[in-house]
């Protein structure tokens, strides 16, 4: 398993204690997994691949959760593995790691510190890279790999293969698909949310719940593996409860019309406790304004989050200009140009401006790129 | 100093007062020697005479001072191309002299020929100095000096570029000041590199690579560069050959982000940046079978086109043509003989149990990418055979040039250069079958495929072909045929190089490419002394080599 995110909340949705439904969500999902673990599936080993808290400061009934289901882990002689993610890990030195509170635990190996470990367990030995801080970092730590022939790499990131292409630079978590050697028995990945095969010994065990709408078509839940006969078993935990609609076109609609739409999409049972996103195109402002206000809230109140996304058929035209934020860089330096074509800028300045704001405007591209490699906060 | 010329000149002077005038314009003044001075010849060759014991050397660069003419100073700058011994005494003296001292020094002398490659003019608008090619002569007796470095200077902007392979090259002395490299932006336009064994080509591709690697890793390379390598030298170098440590590119650790790197040997697979190369089945096509054999008999290239057909008619349901060769299924239609159908059979099984290929996985889409992305790629091919190193580098070829042909109108990729080592093998032409690189080489351009081949036979390579090759790197060629072939294709006149590219020496060579003012002679950096030049050299600028990036604990 991996990504738990424990400490995710999202859309201030509270119970009758004033506490974050999806937080709550969160953790119930961690509880049936690891009861699943315990009284169904009694594995050989358990093997966490990272960000089990969504902060690197966790609040104290995150970390309360985590520990009793550690603990549950742990009595019930289940060896397990948990390394750190990128979400879990100190990136500076002042800040304390919260694994150095689940240090002594029977059973439990927590790999945290940006250092390489190798643990034995039964016939495997299992090398673990937890989060490390560059790519130079995670080369390094994946050179100290002795092979027995026997092996199991765990680890965390994003493999380069399964990179969006048109994000230009290399993020930080990324791993290099060169990671991927054929002489593991099994590579058990962490940080993609989708439950993915990369390659015949490697998979993403993918998340149990949903972040973020990007998610909402994920396969999520767990995987069990023969080290054996290399059989991997995908087993779901939870029901799907995200649903982002396909967009709908609204164009000739009138308002009653649209209305009437929606009531039929929302099916009171169908969006009971979860997350729904009604996307609508070709809409135009009017016709969504005379929808009344109420009615589309009463409408999606029993979705644990409900939420219209309209594309207005009159903001198209601005759309296709919209901004690449891959390539602000570009956009500001043709900016400037235009600028010192018009004579709105000294040309003698016009260089030095554009050497400094374009740099500016990569470094901040680079930081963006490497958080959009990232679940989403 | 006076000249000889001068002196008889005075004499007369006396004699004949009354056409003093007339003579007094032609005593030429303040000349400092007898020699070093133009004497001949005409706009495309330059003759000038320098003592008889002074030495030159082929390929070195002169300056031509010439002032004669007022307020249009000009300086010419030629390469010798030839020194002959000369003299101003006529038929077999110097056959016909017994002992020494017998002659005057003044009078023997040897005959420089030297082959112009511009002019320096002072622009006054500008108010710079700039390179031209030069559309005259320099006036007679003009002054002859070695160049120095404010003439190389002037040359730098139009030969430097921002791939850098090497120094220029002054006679055999490399000048330090002056680095020469490759452009960018015309390397879709397909590349030669010809030598004979030992004279540097492995050297010069791996520091053609880090060059490119470095502008990888920095984001702004304009192509990515597939290089495969049959022999196994470019990963890690070659830690044998001269008792010394050869590099490879995996040792630039600097640029390593531009870098990716396949193997197709397991040993070397290990290292961990380092990918085991795998062409799934799905890659492979029919035709892809003629890489790999060439003594395909008629029905049997019909046979394999026939299961092309059935393919792309959908004929096989849903399974795949080695699957269901696998399977022992047919999938050559019934007309052809059972002879015909097992050749192709068996042929196909001994391909699928080749190592690297495999039924799932494939390597084939990320290699593209990371082409489309300007990246180095090396494909590493260390102890296999040459046909299964052929049939590897056929597939991927196929597969990078339909990519490119797709995705012609993304803006955003890279263009890609191929490079082919003995590319005399794929490129020879020959019997209307026209190979994969044949169509890269005619073709691949349009879409921003080109192909890099490197060959220490070019009269093998069919001449067609050469003549689109826009960038050629020359270095040793003892046949004399090579040469011809290679001065024939040239998009500058070699001819007159022929004699130093005989005797050029490892590590030297000349780039003739598109966009320099002449064949440039050039020493190629030593791959090992470069690798040491850029970490000091962007270390000083502040570049330095990313780390692994660790956090210090304080104690619990």
């Amino acid at each position: 398993m991996a990504d738990s995110h424990l400490g995710f909340s999202a859309y201030n949705k509270v119970d009758q204690w004033g506490r974050n439904l999806v937080e709550e969500r969160v953790y119930e999902g961690f509880a049936q997994v690891i009861e699943k673990i315990i009284e169904d599936i009694k594995p050989d080993v358990l093997v966490h691949a990272g960000d089990v808290f969504h902060h690197v400061r966790p609040k104290i009934r995150t970390l309360y959760i985590f520990k009793r289901e550690l603990e549950k882990l742990s009595k019930k002689g289940i060896p397990t593995i948990i390394i750190s993610g990128n979400h879990d890990s100190p990136k500076t030195s002042s800040t304390a790691s919260p694994f150095d509170l689940f240090e002594g635990l029977e059973n439990i190996h927590i790999i945290h510190n940006n250092e390489y470990q190798a643990i034995p367990i039964g016939d495997h030995l299992f090398h673990c890279i937890p989060f490390c801080l560059n790519n130079g970092a995670y080369l390094e730590q994946f050179s100290k790999i002795e092979p027995s022939g026997s092996d199991v790499l765990v680890m965390h990131g994003l493999i380069e293969s399964l990179r969006d292409k048109r994000l230009r630079t290399v993020g930080e978590h990324e791993l290099s698909d060169s990671f991927l050697k054929s002489y593991f028995s099994y590579v058990a990945l962490g940080h993609y949310h989708n439950q993915k095969q990369v390659a015949k010994n490697a998979w993403y065990s993918g998340s149990i719940e949903y972040f973020n709408f990007g998610e909402a078509s994920d396969s999520k839940g767990i995987l069990q593996i023969d080290l054996n006969s290399k059989k991997v078993e995908q087993i779901e935990i939870i029901q799907k409860y995200m649903i982002d609609f396909p967009p709908m076109d609204c164009s000739g609609l009138s308002s009653m019309e649209l209305a009437e739409k929606l009531l039929i999409l929302c099916d009171k049972e169908e969006i009971k406790d979860k997350i729904i996103r009604i996307n609508l195109k070709n809409v135009s402002r009017a016709t969504l304004k005379d929808i009344d206000r109420q009615k589309i809230a009463k409408l999606g109140s029993p979705a644990l989050f409900f939420k219209i996304n309209p594309e207005y058929i009159d903001e198209k035209d601005k759309s296709d200009v919209q901004l690449d934020s891959t390539r602000l860089d570009e956009a500001f330096a043709g900016f400037l140009e235009d600028k010192s074509i018009k004579d709105f800028m000294p040309k003698a300045i016009k260089e030095d401006v554009k050497v400094y704001g374009t740099n500016v405007m990569k470094k901040a591209i680079s930081i963006h790129n490497t958080e959009r490699l990232n679940a989403s906060e | 100093m006076n000249t000889a010329i001068d002196k008889d000149l005075l004499l007369k002077d006396k004699e004949m007062t009354s056409e003093s005038a007339l003579l007094e314009k032609k005593i030429i003044t303040g000349m400092k020697t007898t020699t070093y001075k133009i004497i001949s010849k005409d706009v495309r060759e330059f003759h000038f005479i320098i003592p008889f014991d002074k030495r030159v050397e082929l390929g070195e660069i002169f300056s031509i001072k010439d002032n004669a003419i007022m307020d249009d100073e000009i300086t010419f700058l030629a390469r010798i191309t030839d020194i002959r011994h000369d003299s101003n005494y006529e038929g077999k003296w110097d056959t016909a002299l017994k002992g020494t001292e017998f002659f005057d020094e003044d009078q023997i002398f040897n005959r420089v020929i030297a082959e112009p490659l511009g002019c320096i003019i002072f622009d006054k608008k500008s108010g710079k100095k700039e390179f031209k090619k030069s559309k005259t002569i320099p006036s007679k007796f003009s002054e002859v000096e070695k160049a120095q470095f404010e003439e190389f200077e002037v040359l730098k902007e139009k030969i430097s570029s921002d791939l850098e392979v090497g120094y220029l090259r002054n006679g055999s002395k490399a000048v330090e000041e002056i680095p020469v490299g490759l452009n960018s932006k015309i390397m879709d336009h397909h590349m030669g590199v010809f030598a004979t064994t030992g004279m540097g080509k492995s050297n010069f591709m791996k520091v053609f690579a880090a060059s490119c690697m470095k502008r990888a890793s920095k984001g702004i390379s304009e192509f990515g560069l597939l290089i495969v390598d049959p022999h196994g030298e470019y990963l890690l170098g070659n830690r044998k050959k001269d008792s010394k440590d050869i590099k490879g590119l995996l040792h630039l650790t600097k640029y390593s982000g531009g870098l990716k790197c396949y193997s197709t040997d397991k040993k070397n697979a290990l290292i961990p940046n380092v990918v085991e190369i795998k062409l799934g089945w799905d890659d492979i096509k029919p035709s892809d079978l003629f890489a790999r054999y060439n003594d395909w008999s008629t029905p049997q290239k019909e046979g394999i086109l026939s299961i092309e057909r059935s393919i792309k008619r959908g004929s096989f349901q849903g399974k795949s043509w080695l699957e269901k060769i696998k399977d022992g299924e047919s999938v050559v239609s019934a007309q052809y003989r059972d002879t015909t159908v097992d050749v192709i059979t068996r042929r196909v099984e001994d391909i699928l149990d080749l190592d690297y290929i495999d039924e799932h996985r494939s390597n084939v889409r990320d290699i593209i990418s990371n082409l489309q992305m300007g990246m180095v790629t090396l494909i590493d091919m260390h102890r296999i055979s040459e046909r299964d190193e052929l049939f590897l580098l056929s597939v991927l070829s196929r597969h990078i040039l339909e990519r490119y042909k797709d995705d012609d109108l993304n803006g955003a990729r890279k263009n890609c250069l191929i490079t082919i080592e003995e590319a005399q093998r794929v490129l020879g032409g020959g019997n209307g079958n026209i190979s994969r690189f044949e169509m890269i080489a005619r073709e691949g351009r349009k879409f921003g495929v080109g192909l890099c081949a490197i060959t220490q036979q070019p009269k093998l390579i069919d001449k067609q072909l050469l003549s689109q090759f826009n960038t050629l790197i020359i270095m040793g060629l003892g046949d004399k045929n090579d040469r011809k072939c290679l001065e024939e294709s040239a998009k500058q006149d070699l001819s007159t190089l022929d004699v130093e590219i005989q005797t050029l020496e490892k590590g030297e060579a000349i780039i003739s490419t598109l966009n320099v003012p002449f064949p440039i002679p050039i020493t190629i950096h030593l791959y090992e002394d470069y690798l040491e030049r850029l970490k000091e050299k962007d270390n000083a600028e502040g570049n330095h080599e990313p780390k692994a990036r660790k956090l210090s604990r304080p104690p619990k």
